[in-house]
């Protein structure tokens, strides 16, 4: 390759002509949910691929908090997720639930809820119940965590599936004062403008 | 960057006669109301298709976008200027991985989309195949090219698509920093020596014809494309979003000193339209179709970057972990 780009140039020719990858080498789907403030919820952003969850922590920590504030972020497998019909108009997805009758001698478990609120917009953490199934766990939170808005999509997620930030690795999130280059207001140019514009004035006169 | 220039191309409509009338009626209706639609809605397949294709250009540009600048990050003048730009190439590369997600709730999945990248299946901005030359070009990218693609962005954002919606929306929140950076590049270069603005005012020679494809074809001769307007996949004609980047951009290049190789370029005080040189579409499809100076370098170079990386996701590999679709 011949290119004004002198790493590229270094590049290796490669051995076979590859087009295309080698089949199902991609990697777990991940959930990210992140907590902007202390006192505001988790919500739902989006995903990473990651080998396992570990990875897909440190994906996620790259991937959807390195430009906005944050104090805490988690990570499920997506698998783990158990989800409820999506409904719109007046229907509360929470009364779409099948019937379910909980086995009493089953081991009680705690999991996160999450409600989604507004249609178009990122589900949102509504709190914790314990229950030994995800069914379980959407009946409790039926019960005790709405307060009178439809819900259009509920989540619950089994606490031990997911990969929370430990309390050491908050400090992730305090940005250094000397990296302020990757804000928008470290990047002021508005004096320099003035004067030339000035001096371009008179030059003009 | 750099939702811009997607192309389309023409639309067959005949698909929607196999559509459930009811179901297109609501989904039609759902969209005229301003809501969105979220992966398990109902859709119908031509919908599902176009986006996939949109998005998924979209995320290819931010990566194949990352490559023109990255080669500058080693020669950035400076310290400061080398971390900033490893800031911005950094968040392109994110800006890809939040799109890929957005593609794949529609069904398809990121290995099929890089595939189809590979083997020039898929299609990316036409800009990036173009070479920067000068750490001038860097700077006109860094600007304009971004300001471009936020132009496109904004727009987009406003879709119908709740996945698409969201993660554009978390991408124009990151492009403020782009812009700023590449204005504050681009001033230091204007208020600099006679050299250095010589520079600029070559890259801007350089880049206008391939900023003027950027926006795609002029609606005179593009695809149809109500349909993907009407279902808000597409937020405004070509022209338009032309006009938008015209209006915002040119009296800011002309403050500078600096002047546009297009005699023709001027606002028509009746119209307040923008008025131009027609670029030359015969170059826009050519370099689309893999004449351009750089898109062998580009894909290439993706394909040694899959080649190298291979090892990694091998020894990576997890029995347990398992591809799934995302679910928002
Ligand atoms: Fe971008
Ligand atoms: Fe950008
Ligand atoms: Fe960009």
């Amino acid at each position: 390759m011949k290119s004004l780009d002198p790493r590229v140039n270094r590049l290796p020719t490669l051995s076979r002509e590859i087009t295309t990858k080698v089949p199902l080498d991609q990697l777990g789907t991940y959930e990210v949910f992140v907590q902007a403030k202390e006192n505001k919820p988790f919500q739902h952003e989006g995903i990473v691929h990651a080998s396992d969850i570990e990875l897909a922590f440190v994906l996620a920590k790259e991937t959807f908090t390195r430009r906005f504030t944050c104090v805490s972020i988690f990570v499920t497998d997506t698998r783990d997720v158990y989800v409820s019909a999506l409904t719109e108009g007046t229907v509360n997805a929470y009364d779409t639930l099948p019937p379910y009758t909980p086995n009493a001698n089953n081991i009680l478990e705690n999991y996160l809820i999450f409600h989604l609120l507004k249609r178009g917009k990122q589900h949102v953490l509504a709190g914790k119940v314990t229950a030994s199934t995800p069914q379980e766990a959407m009946l409790k939170g039926k019960e005790n965590l709405q307060d009178g808005k439809p819900v259009f999509n509920v989540w619950a997620i089994r606490e031990s599936a997911i990969r929370h930030t430990q309390p050491e690795e908050m400090v992730l999130w305090k940005t250094l004062p000397d990296k302020k280059y990757r804000d928008a207001s470290d990047y002021k140019a508005g004096d320099k403008l003035t004067r030339f514009l000035a001096q371009r004035k008179n030059e003009i006169l | 960057m750099y939702g811009g220039g997607n192309t389309f191309e023409a639309i067959r409509t005949d698909s929607l006669a196999q559509e459930d009338p009811e179901k297109l009626a609501a989904f039609e209706a759902k969209i005229e109301r301003g809501e969105k639609i979220e992966p398990t809605d109902w859709m119908p397949a031509l919908y599902r298709k176009q986006l996939i294709r949109m998005i998924e250009q979209h995320a290819h540009s931010e990566i194949i976008g990352a490559l023109p600048e990255g080669t500058w990050i080693t020669r950035a003048p400076g310290f400061k200027r080398k971390l900033s730009l490893m800031a911005k190439v950094q968040d392109e590369v994110g800006h890809a991985q939040l799109l890929y997600s957005a593609a794949e709730t529609l069904g398809k999945t990121r290995e099929q989309m890089i595939d189809d990248l590979l083997s020039g299946k898929s299609k990316y901005s036409n800009i990036f195949n173009y070479p920067a030359f000068t750490w001038a070009d860097s700077c006109f990218i860094s600007w304009l090219v971004d300001a471009g693609a936020i132009v496109n962005q904004l727009a987009n954002a406003k879709g119908s698509y709740g996945p698409y919606c969201r993660a554009l929306e978390r991408i124009c929140a990151e492009e403020s920093f782009h812009l700023k950076y590449g204005h504050h590049c681009v001033i230091f270069l204007a208020t600099g020596t006679d050299k250095q603005r010589q520079m600029f005012q070559e890259a801007i020679n350089r880049w206008w014809a391939p900023m003027m494809h950027f926006f795609g074809p002029s609606d005179k001769i593009s695809a149809h494309t109500e349909i993907l307007m009407k279902w808000k996949v597409k937020m405004g004609t070509n022209d338009d979003m032309r006009n938008q980047f015209l209006d915002m951009y040119v009296p800011k290049i002309w403050e500078l000193g600096f002047t546009l190789p297009d005699p023709n370029l001027k606002k028509n005080p009746t119209t307040n339209k923008w008025e131009y040189t027609e670029p030359d579409w015969e170059e826009f499809k050519r370099v689309i179709n893999g004449e351009g100076p750089c898109n062998k370098e580009r894909i290439e170079v993706r394909r040694i970057a899959e080649e190298r990386g291979r090892w990694v996701r091998e020894a990576l590999k997890a029995p347990q972990a398992a591809y799934v679709t995302p679910l928002a």
